[in-house]
């Protein structure tokens, strides 16, 4: 604001000393009201929102300080500048008690005037970029992240700068951190935001399917293409596409999707005809990039395309007090879509919670919060109810990178408006780490014909085996509802308990 | 920079040589305020601030004299407040002198006869505004 022009309001009762006023300032180029009272300069100021006041003392109405205690009282931001006569000069301490930044003598020249309210504006600029990056260092919540830390303010303040250039964004981290998240922020901050966000988890699609995936086919590019479709970059003209777990993608795919970064044109599955759009590409994945650059498993090329503005979600051990923050968020609106009457978190339960190091991050802390939810009742989680890994107080660190070919189950969101369902209680495969309850016996291949429960319980068993204790996906091989397996699960522990 | 010396001096010595070159020593206004303005305004602006700083010599000399005729010592002061409050805006140092004696409540003069200063006062402000209008400094 300082240097340009600015909206300044005289509050002067006498015309000669306004018309004074208004004559220097409107030849610095300054917006100029005037008000004549007290009263009329509280309603100009709240009204049209100056960016610096004079104000006289002595109006006709009330005094000057009393308009400065009514403005403050309205909130109103503005440099108030006290004018004051000589001999008055208790007036100016007076005025700077009340919050005025400045005082300036009657009569004033030019040059005085000027430096005075300059300095009045770059104060006031000053205090509100302050007041503005406070708020950002001390924000919770960001598009749909829940986190205070100084590891997510980092995240924030990333995504933020780049969401408004067209830039490749590559986010990277740990599973469970939220990478979709980050790239659906990217794409709600950026002026794409009105256009489509098009998700594609390239380690969930065959690949014979990829391309068509995203670049779409025509009518009978191949047996089973009956129809003309589109794919997720035609789908995304406009917008964002995100490629999670880009690392799965396969080398010769990998070839086309240069070509498309490179020109903003693809062809889709049989047909001969080039098309263009205009996309942002947001990629993710859990691997270290450059690694799989080095291991010849992705292109270089295509690495430096993509890889323009790092974004790196850091692991929830890294985040400290986030941890209750999202728990307590977690079991708010488990607690409401299950029914329960869960309110908050016993001391020493938080405590085990912040503890923990939560290999499986977001993702997992959210399994065990709708595990607890699930499994008890009451109105608040005592430690007694977290599941015994947590207790111990030991869980297996993170796998540096997956085995290539197991695609990464998709992002949880820490925030999630509506929760999807349950994902593990444990980390994500393939870390051999025990479940919340470990049922014994282990499962074991099927005997000729066995009672039904039993089989039952091996399948069930050997599914969570399988998905490295991710419930959800679990229910969705066996085809039945989460809630199944926990009822189980629950009612499992409780047999083994009455038998020994 | 001294305007304050006596006004009967003034007029007695203003058309000696000394008096010519020192004419500001003697003026009703301050050059350093109000040949500051004159310098750092348009002329437009600046004549613009006498024709308002006029209008409210009429209007505040008339306040001041009714407030007399009405023994209302509480408009009478807020009057002179007001005329002391435009008359240091545009450096008529002389004219604020003689305001600020009528607003102080421990004066002992005349109210009617400051009255009548105030009067004098604002005329011979006015017409040395007029002329430095006319011929701003820098300009010859």
């Amino acid at each position: 604001m300082a240097g340009a022009a600015a909206r300044v309001l005289i509050v002067e009762d006498t015309p000669t000393q306004a018309e004074v006023a208004r004559a220097l300032l409107r030849d610095l180029g300054h917006e100029i009201r005037v008000a004549e009272t007290g009263a009329a300069a509280v309603e100009q100021a709240l009204a049209w929102r100056p960016d610096a006041i004079l104000m006289d003392i002595e109006l006709p109405d009330f005094s000057g300080f009393e308009a400065m205690r009514r403005l403050r009282a309205e909130g109103l931001e503005t440099a108030i500048i006290v004018v004051t006569a000589h001999g008055s000069v208790n007036h100016a301490v007076e005025a700077m008690r009340e919050g005025a930044v400045d005082f300036i003598l009657k009569p004033f020249a030019k040059a005085r005037l000027t430096v005075t309210l300059q300095n009045a504006l770059e104060k006031r600029a000053l205090a509100s970029e302050l007041r503005d990056v406070k708020a950002q260092l001390a924000r919770d919540r960001f598009q749909g992240f829940i986190g205070a830390s100084p590891a997510m303010q980092a995240v924030y303040r990333t995504i933020e700068s780049v969401a408004a250039s067209k830039a490749n964004v590559f986010i990277t981290g740990e599973s469970g951190t939220g990478k979709e998240l980050a790239a659906e922020a990217v794409h709600r901050a950026s002026p794409r935001r009105a256009k489509p966000f098009v998700a594609l988890n390239c380690g969930a699609i065959p690949r014979d399917l990829l391309e068509s995936e995203i670049f779409g086919h025509v009518k009978g590019a191949f047996t089973g293409a009956t129809e003309t479709r589109l794919g997720a970059a035609r789908t995304a003209d406009g917008g964002t596409l995100f490629l999670d777990e880009i690392g799965e993608m396969p080398l010769d795919m990998q070839v086309k999707l240069l070509r498309f970064v490179q020109t903003g044109s693809f062809q889709p599955v049989g047909s001969s005809k080039a098309e263009r759009v205009d996309v942002r590409i947001v990629s993710a994945t859990n691997r270290d990039p450059w690694a799989e650059v080095e291991a010849g498993r992705f292109r270089e090329d295509l690495y430096y395309r993509l890889y323009v503005v790092p974004v790196e979600m850091p692991p929830l051990r890294e985040r400290g007090q986030d941890v209750a923050l999202i728990a307590r968020h977690f079991l708010a609106s488990i607690a409401k879509e299950e029914g329960k009457g869960f309110r908050g978190f016993a001391p020493e339960a938080e405590r085990a919670l912040m503890d923990y190091p939560w290999p499986g991050n977001v993702r997992q802390l959210q399994n065990v919060i709708r595990n607890i939810v699930v499994l008890h009742e009451g109105q608040r989680v005592e430690r007694a109810m977290l599941p015994p890994m947590l207790l111990r107080g030991v869980a297996p660190r993170p796998p540096a990178e997956p085995a290539p070919g197991l695609p990464e189950p998709p992002a949880m969101p820490s925030p999630m408006p509506s929760l999807a369902p349950a994902a593990p209680i444990a980390p994500p495969p393939p870390e051999a780490a025990a479940p919340a309850w470990s049922p014994a016996p282990e499962p074991a291949p099927p005997q000729a014909i066995e009672p039904l429960a039993v089989v039952e319980r091996r399948y069930i068993l050997a599914a969570l085996d399988h998905t490295g204790q991710d419930v959800p996906r679990a229910a969705a091989l066996l085809a039945i509802n989460p809630s199944t397996i926990y009822r189980k699960l629950q009612a499992w522990k409780a047999e083994d308990a009455k038998s020994g | 920079m001294t305007a304050l010396r006596p006004l009967q001096l003034a007029q007695d010595r203003v058309d000696h040589p000394f008096w010519q070159c020192e004419r500001w020593v003697v003026s009703a206004i301050d050059p350093d305020i109000a040949g500051q303005l004159a310098a750092d305004l348009p002329r437009e602006d600046f004549v613009r601030i006498i024709r308002t700083f006029e209008a409210d010599l009429g209007r505040l000399a008339q306040q001041l004299e009714a407030a007399v005729a009405a023994r209302d010592i509480e408009a009478y002061r807020r009057a002179a407040h007001s005329l002391a409050g435009a008359a240091a805006a545009v450096g008529a140092t002389r004219l604020e002198r003689v305001a600020r004696v009528a607003m102080d409540h421990r004066s002992a003069v005349d109210p009617a006869s400051l009255a009548m200063g105030v009067r004098h006062e604002a005329l011979a402000a006015l017409a040395e505004l007029s002329a430095l209008a006319d011929n701003p400094p820098g300009s010859d």
